[in-house]
């Protein structure tokens, strides 16, 4: 066995310093004044590894809390914070100072389907990246692998409880695994997270005592703490209260049927579902830093303080820090940027659009606000679909001339100073630098702008022929003119839409013919779900921490096409009707094989060694053509909030800009802010 | 008469049912379904959903089930149960979902409608009486704008300029602290500092439109004989104006009425939405992209339930206000 100290992945300087010079200069060049604040981390790096031989928790004097729970505690309505907290808290680090109690955010969100602000801002799992993205311990104390990384052991804090005072012990995780997630008639399929292989067959869960748990996976699983950063309703689940919703465990079934016809579900298993939702269900005891006061489908949805979340600050303050967090629902974009530049949002990134920079940035003062800027995972890349059932259409795609001069016909400078006012960089879709895999061959192969170079080699590729309106022609002597429809989701006026339409305007230019159709996404997915598409453009993002969700680069993610044949193809195990088998000895090959080695290497530095030599092919075959990315990110901070550093990386894998640990994040004066 | 609304009332039922049909079969018609438009948010949100777990949650909301087992299963819940169903998207019982929502609207559209034909009537008189008159040629010219400046557009340009003079946010009805309240006297006087804005935006366009019209028709009837006898036999002019020919000229008020109690749900959208109104038009529209079925579903079939009846209504009040009409 061996244990995980938190430096044991490899560390590497993180980039945030480049980020925030960046972000400076932007900032400075719109007349602003923002310095970066040094980036050390409050807590020792080490503080996880020594945590387990820390001193228990002595007198009461040892932990504070906030005043409005100071008050029930009084009250006779709480128990004492000392008993609230688990033995051993997690003591957060924070990025710049210890906080103080108090104040609400205030936040918008566009209804039920989009939960995901309010969840990111309170979901927890047991670790999560600290400044470096590294994986630290979070609900959980410590963790330790086998020599091949197929079973994982992992410690809970002893005395963790609840939001309604119930211990929170492994059987949390077992009552998940046993009565839910196993348990056909409520998930008719285990989640890919806990499966191995092609089989799927299952982890087995071994439950050592209260606080000690093991996953034991038949194949090797290096990358399984990635996945336990962020989790909602898998991996624990408060069986206590749950209980009462289960069929099979419920002590009254008839009470339990009635229950579910007044509710009006059809039968027993949507109900629970319903009921296991926290932002649909306020009584769910939780673990996250808030709990639901009401329903997200509301037009203003509540969280408020969990008394009994498990972390503390370096002064023994339980936190959060921030009392309440408000959502408020917004059905277009132009209100919620109206409440942004009237001061009414507190701290958000999400539907915060850069292509309203300028309005934003103007109405910083009267606003109260600052803008401060991340870097967002997102790319504009075209993908074009070497698997197109279009056979003309495929040979063209399928020769590696073709798609480097596609590249280099493109002048990335100009679109980004037209289109994107110089915020974006040239690159192709590759690691964000500030990821631990970045990869700089990569991300500059072919982005030079030569169209000569281009028009060389497509007349090469045997395409030399053109129309008399200067169009190159298909190389099977028909005279026909070559073109290929680009689909995707970007919608006219939005600078995605812009930009794909000057790609369009710079391969006319070396005589290539495209055209760019904007789909409703439903239509779009259905397209690509039959490999009916021929090109599509959409961002890519996802290069944060690319090995936690590589499937974009190994052709195995379904909606960024650009061989969406051989994804269905590989994805199904060939059964899929509309999956392609790739052609035998193409290099796709190697880049599943490589992706297969990587799944099952315990070795961090090998693991990005070996995704290198994925993005060398990506260098040399160019699979889908990126042409601009490293996009700043807004994110809207009200001034006083603090702990939030610009020029982190924003992407779902990593939270987005609830990164740095949500519950350190304070108003340096809560009684100036509105509630 | 009531021979005549007996009957009336005995054709809506196969319309209804017909209409409940068609309303169905055609939030089917596109491609795809919920599941579609939902797994598409999950992946653009970076959430992992394997074919597997896609047929599991397709199995739970019954979408593999052929259109009319689909369709059966909710009319019965309808009519048996009073159960419309649970929206997939919102995770809320349909029922609730509208009525939530459908008191504001009724409250916004009805006073949208009322402001409207209080000013487009007298107005639309005086242009008529005064045909060409300097005040006529304004009113006009407010009337053409009003009808050629959409709703959302105004909308907007109300929205920027409010904020950008009085740092006041006018989007939605409610305060927040308001907002999740039961209703009290506080959360009344609050819902009239906001509604004003969205009931003037919704007002102006029907008011402009109302103005031509009553103008319009009240010309056509003033030159009329009748007209001219009654002046003849020295009936004094604001008397006679006002109890004859504009009695006809608001015969396009009664059977207009009765459509516009579909668009009491349904007309305001696009306003509502650039306004954030909790009304029901949006959530509307949302339904219908998200193919969230049963709710879009029972909206259209609230909506033609709301159109039916009131062209019956409309019908019944045309009869009643203008005796020249005939029920056979």
């Amino acid at each position: 066995m061996r244990r995980i100290a938190p430096n044991s992945i490899s560390r590497r300087e993180f980039m945030r310093v480049s980020g925030v010079a960046a972000a400076g200069a932007v900032a400075v060049a719109c007349g602003a004044s923002g310095e970066p604040e040094p980036m050390e981390e409050a807590a020792p790096a080490d503080s996880a590894a020594d945590s387990s031989e820390a001193a228990p928790a002595a007198p009461s004097s040892q932990y504070s809390e906030a005043p409005m729970l100071a008050e029930m505690v009084a009250a006779g309505d709480l128990p004492p914070v000392d008993e609230r907290l688990p033995v051993n808290p997690m003591v957060m680090p924070v990025s710049e100072t210890n906080g103080n109690y108090g104040g609400t955010f205030r936040r918008g969100f566009k209804g039920v389907s989009d939960r995901w602000g309010p969840t990111k801002m309170q979901d927890r799992g047991l670790s999560w990246y600290d400044q470096n993205l590294n994986m630290q311990p979070r609900m959980a104390e410590s963790w330790e692998i086998n020599d091949d990384a197929s079973e994982w052991t992992f410690h809970l804090r002893e005395g963790m409880k609840w939001s309604d005072g119930t211990p929170f012990t492994t059987e949390a995780i077992r009552w998940w695994w046993e009565e839910d997630e196993t348990n056909t008639t409520i998930s008719p399929s285990i989640g890919g997270t806990w499966v191995s292989g092609p089989e799927r067959t299952p982890m087995e869960l071994e439950i050592v005592d209260d606080s000690t748990v093991t996953f034991k996976f038949p194949l090797p699983n290096p990358l399984y703490v990635y996945r336990l950063g962020r989790q909602t309703r898998n991996l624990y689940l408060p069986g206590h209260y749950l209980k009462q919703f289960h069929m099979d465990l419920t002590d009254d079934q008839d009470a339990l049927q009635a229950q579910v016809e007044e509710a009006g579900f059809n039968s027993w298993e949507e109900y629970y579902t319903d009921r296991r939702w926290w932002y649909l269900n306020p009584d769910l005891p939780s673990i996250g830093p808030w709990i639901s006061k009401n329903e997200l489908s509301n037009e203003l949805f509540l969280m408020e303080r969990n008394p009994y979340f498990f972390g503390v600050d370096s002064d023994g303050k339980q936190l959060p820090y921030i009392d309440d967090v408000s959502h408020r629902l917004f059905e277009t974009n132009d209100v919620f940027d109206l409440r942004i530049i009237n001061g009414e949002i507190d701290f958000q990134a999400r539907h915060v659009n850069i292509g309203n920079f300028t309005l934003y940035k103007e109405n910083e003062e009267s606003g109260d606000y600052k803008v401060f800027l991340g870097s967002a995972s997102g790319h504009s890349a075209i993908q074009l679909n070497q698997s197109t059932k279009n056979e003309r259409l495929n040979e063209f795609f399928n020769i590696r001339d073709v798609r480097i001069a596609l590249s280099v016909a493109v002048d990335r400078v100009a679109i980004n100073e037209l289109v994107w006012d110089g915020l974006m960089t040239p690159r192709q879709y590759s690691p964000l630098e500030s990821s631990a895999q970045a990869y700089p061959k990569q991300a500059n192969a072919w982005i030079q702008y030569d169209p000569d170079l281009a028009n060389q080699l497509l007349d090469d590729a045997g395409y030399a022929e053109k129309d008399s309106d200067g169009f190159r022609l298909w190389n099977d002597g028909s005279g026909e003119t070559l073109s290929f429809v680009i689909e995707g989701t970007a919608q006219p006026g939005t600078t995605d839409e812009d930009t794909v339409q000057e790609v369009i305007k710079y391969f006319a230019a070396v005589g290539v013919k495209a055209a760019y159709k904007g789909f409703e996404r439903s239509l779009y997915e259905e397209h690509h779900g039959a490999n009916e598409i021929e090109a599509a453009w959409w961002g890519g993002d996802r290069t944060v921490v690319p090995l936690v969700n590589p499937t974009i680069w190994t052709c195995e993610q379904p909606d960024r096409p650009w061989a969406a044949g051989w994804a269905h193809w590989r994805n199904s195990g060939g059964t899929n009707p509309a999956g392609v088998e790739p052609p035998a000895g193409h290099w796709v090959w190697t880049i599943w094989e490589i992706w297969d080695a990587i799944k099952i290497e315990p070795d961090a530095e090998k693991q990005t060694q070996m995704f290198h030599q994925i993005l060398d092919i990506w260098a040399e075959e160019l699979p889908m053509i990126g042409y601009l990315g490293e996009r700043p990110a807004p994110i809207i901070v009200k001034n006083g909030v603090r702990n939030y550093l610009a020029g982190f990386p924003l992407d779902d894998t990593t939270g987005d800009e609830h990164l740095l640990h949500t519950e350190t994040y304070f108003w340096e004066d809560p009684d100036t802010q509105s509630t | 008469m009531l021979q005549y609304i007996v009957q009336r009332i005995l054709l809506m039922i196969p319309t209804l049912v017909a209409i409940s049909v068609l309303s169905f079969l055609i939030i089917q018609l596109p491609p795809g379904d919920f599941l579609t438009s939902y797994v598409a948010q999950l992946r653009q949100e970076g959430d992992e959903v394997d074919e597997a777990e896609l047929e599991s949650l397709r199995q739970r909301y019954g979408l593999g089930q052929p259109v009319h087992v689909q369709y059966f299963k909710w009319i019965y819940g309808v009519l048996a149960k009073g159960d419309w169903g649970q929206s997939f998207e919102w995770q809320k019982p349909v029922k609730e979902l509208i009525w939530e929502r459908l008191g504001l609207t009724m409250a916004l559209s009805m006073g949208a409608l009322l402001v409207g034909w209080f000013i487009a009537i007298p107005v639309g008189v005086y242009s008529a009486t005064h045909q060409y008159s300097w005040l006529d040629y304004v009113m006009t010219t407010f009337s053409f704008i009003g009808l050629g400046t959409p709703g959302f557009l105004l909308a907007l340009i109300i929205l920027f300029l409010v904020q950008s003079w009085l740092g006041m946010n006018v989007g939605g009805l409610f305060s927040d602290e308001y907002m999740l309240a039961p209703w009290s006297w506080g959360k009344v006087v609050d819902m009239l500092k906001h509604i004003w804005v969205p009931l003037l935006i919704v007002a102006v366009n029907g008011t402009a439109g109302n103005i031509r019209i009553t103008r319009a028709n009240l010309l056509d009837e003033l030159n009329k004989p009748y007209v001219e006898t009654a002046r003849a036999k020295g009936v004094k002019e604001g008397a006679l104006v006002w109890k004859y020919p504009v009695r006809v000229a608001l015969n396009p008020f009664f059977s207009t009425v009765g459509w516009s109690l579909a668009s009491l749900v349904s007309g305001t959208t696009l306003v509502a939405m650039v306004l954030s109104l909790p009304t029901t038009g949006p959530m509307l529209l949302r339904s219908l992209t998200s193919q969230d079925m049963y709710l879009a579903g029972s909206f259209l079939f609230l909506l033609s339930a709301l159109t039916i009846v009131g062209t019956l209504l409309s019908d019944i009040l045309l009869a009643i206000v203008d005796p020249r009409i005939r029920l056979e």
